[in-house]
């Protein structure tokens, strides 16, 4: 009997099956997004859309929420911690495909790939009980020390310093987003052709003038996409900062204050929302949260996308 | 004619990582403002000689030199020879064309900037003799401030040549410099090899031997690492003294 492939039922149940596999994955995005806009309905009414991301205030007494200090807090953490973790991963990748002799590059590829994959948990507790008694104890009084009295940058460094504050949490989003941008970075660096990189050696260039000048040129487009995958990563992020931030809904503009991020807020205030308009509005800011982690995602694959493009020439 | 030696191998022995014996005992010298061509069959070591000529081998660990390669007298292979330097001295082209992500100019400036030319006009008129010493300026000369990826294949292998041309090398290394491009590009190239010999020396390793029968002045026959001949190219052409070289040359096998 002669075999064809469209009425075979093996076959067909085969394709069938993997294919509800994939389109579950689009159910599950559009659920959780129905279930979002449905369960923040009642806030989105009352506050509306503007009037919400402007707000400052939060207040469960008065009935009155907006999210502008959340956003405020998750935006804060976010720069910082992008801001102390790219020189340092870019350094890594730099170090590991083009400085560090063979026997070195397994295991410092493994350790970073082994910090990636520590439960964020575990870095908010070794956050709260290791990091912050430093920090306030050393770092920021240090800092404060330094910086406190300088124009511009001195507003950053005011206030006591607790450990429990935006500048701590920087410091533990950082230590959680360094692999990825790391491994992001090494990865596109590996892509510059090595001729290339030869012919930059080839008329006498040395290794930072050919690293400056022609691997990180060939490879920013790479780059970028990382760092904006860590930023979505750093957006959200809960456990690791929960501990370390404090719960405080004001917008301050030192780092030594706490401050409160969308993560944090909801983790903390699902179980005092007692109700219904406390509830849809943290529901509303969950979905704020949603829609900024889809935004970065997508901006992170576009640049992923073109990066490979421009490989693949 | 007395012809003064650029460089001269003795007695060369390379390892590449893992102990693999890839050159031996290579004696050769190349004299001074001629071109000298390296054939052989794939593998043969011919390229990893050329690569020995800038120290390429050092970018990678483990690679071994034994011997001695003499550049006006000094030793390269010795610890103390500054890499920078001679591969400032010694420029190389590869087989497929390699543009640095920059423009047009920029990959040229970029050479003389790592050697010290930053004045803006200097960088014009350097750029400028480059291309034109190239033989690429006229098709360029309009566009500099584009990408070098927008040129083509053989626009680019030239580019590259201006750029290695560009810091004054006194030797240039072609490996298979062609070997990529079209018949009319790579007439092109050949021709500007053979006109830039009055200045400069060049070594180029080829797979195509019409290629070295047309341009070159003494022609090297390697096979498995070993230098089977080495003469000049009308008597490797015509009347090869050792068999495998005749065998060769004439098509049998390779």
């Amino acid at each position: 009997m002669a075999r064809t492939a469209k009425k075979n039922p093996v076959d067909m149940s085969f394709s069938f099956i993997t294919a509800v596999a994939s389109f579950s994955v689009i159910v599950f995005i559009i659920g959780i997004l129905y279930v979002l806009i449905s369960e923040s309905s009642l806030a989105i009414g009352k506050f509306g859309v503007i009037k919400f991301v402007t707000s400052t205030d939060w207040d469960p007494v008065k009935e009155s929420f907006g999210a502008l200090t959340n956003i405020y807090g998750t935006v804060v953490t976010t720069i910082f911690s992008l801001i102390i973790s790219i020189p340092v991963a870019i350094g890594i990748a730099i170090f590991v495909t083009e400085i560090s002799p063979n026997f070195l590059k397994g295991p410092i590829g493994v350790a970073i790939e082994l910090l990636a994959a520590i439960p964020s948990i575990i870095y908010g507790m070794w956050g709260l009980f290791t990091l912050s008694p430093i920090m306030s104890n050393h770092v920021e009084p240090f800092l404060k020390k330094i910086f406190g009295s300088v124009p511009l940058i001195g507003i950053l460094f005011q206030g006591t310093p607790m450990g429990i504050d935006i500048l701590t949490a920087s410091v533990i989003l950082s230590i959680m987003i360094i692999p990825f941008t790391a491994s992001i970075s090494r990865d596109s660096f590996d892509l510059t052709p090595a001729v290339v990189k030869e012919s930059a050696y080839a008329i006498g260039a040395t290794k930072w003038e050919v690293v400056k000048n022609v691997v990180i040129p060939y490879s920013k487009l790479g780059v970028f996409g990382g760092v904006v995958l860590s930023l979505g990563r750093a957006i959200g992020e809960t456990m690791a900062v929960a501990f370390v931030l404090g719960n405080n809904h004001r917008i301050t503009t030192s780092l030594l204050d706490a401050a409160a991020t969308i993560t944090v807020t909801l983790a903390n205030e699902f179980a005092e929302a007692d109700k219904d308009i406390y509830l849809s509005a943290l529901f509303y800011l969950a979905l704020v949260l949603f829609v900024m982690s889809f935004i970065t995602l997508a901006m992170a694959k576009f640049f992923l996308i073109r990066a490979e493009r421009k490989y693949s020439r | 004619m007395a012809e003064s030696i650029e460089l001269e191998v003795k007695g060369l022995d390379f390892y590449y990582a893992g102990n693999i014996h890839a050159l031996k005992k290579i004696n050769l010298s190349v004299s001074k403002n001629s071109v000298t061509a390296l054939i052989g069959p794939s593998g043969c070591g011919k390229t990893t000689l050329l690569r020995c000529f800038n120290r390429m081998h050092d970018l990678y660990p483990k690679n071994r030199y034994e011997g001695e390669i003499l550049f006006h007298g000094r030793d390269i292979l010795s610890k103390e020879t500054d890499l920078i330097n001679l591969r400032s001295r010694i420029g190389m082209v590869f087989q497929k064309p390699t543009p640095f992500p920059m423009s047009i100019f920029d990959n040229i400036a970029y050479g003389l900037k790592l050697n010290g030319v930053n004045r803006r006009s200097d960088l014009a008129e350097r750029v400028e003799k480059a291309l034109v010493h190239a033989a690429l300026w006229d098709e360029v000369k309009d566009k500099l401030g584009a990408s070098a990826y927008d040129l083509s294949g053989g626009q680019q292998q030239r580019l590259v040549i201006a750029r290695a041309l560009a810091v004054n090398p006194e030797v240039l290394l072609f490996d298979e410099p062609t070997s990529a491009l079209d018949p009319i590009s790579t007439a092109k190239i050949e021709e500007l090899a053979t006109s830039l010999k009055k200045e400069i020396t060049i070594v180029i390793v080829t797979h195509n031997m019409q290629q070295a029968a047309r341009i070159s002045d003494r022609t090297g026959f390697l096979m498995l690492g070993e230098l089977i001949e080495f003469d000049r190219t009308d008597k490797i052409f015509t009347a090869p003294s050792e068999k495998l070289t005749e065998d060769y040359v004439t098509g049998r096998f390779g």
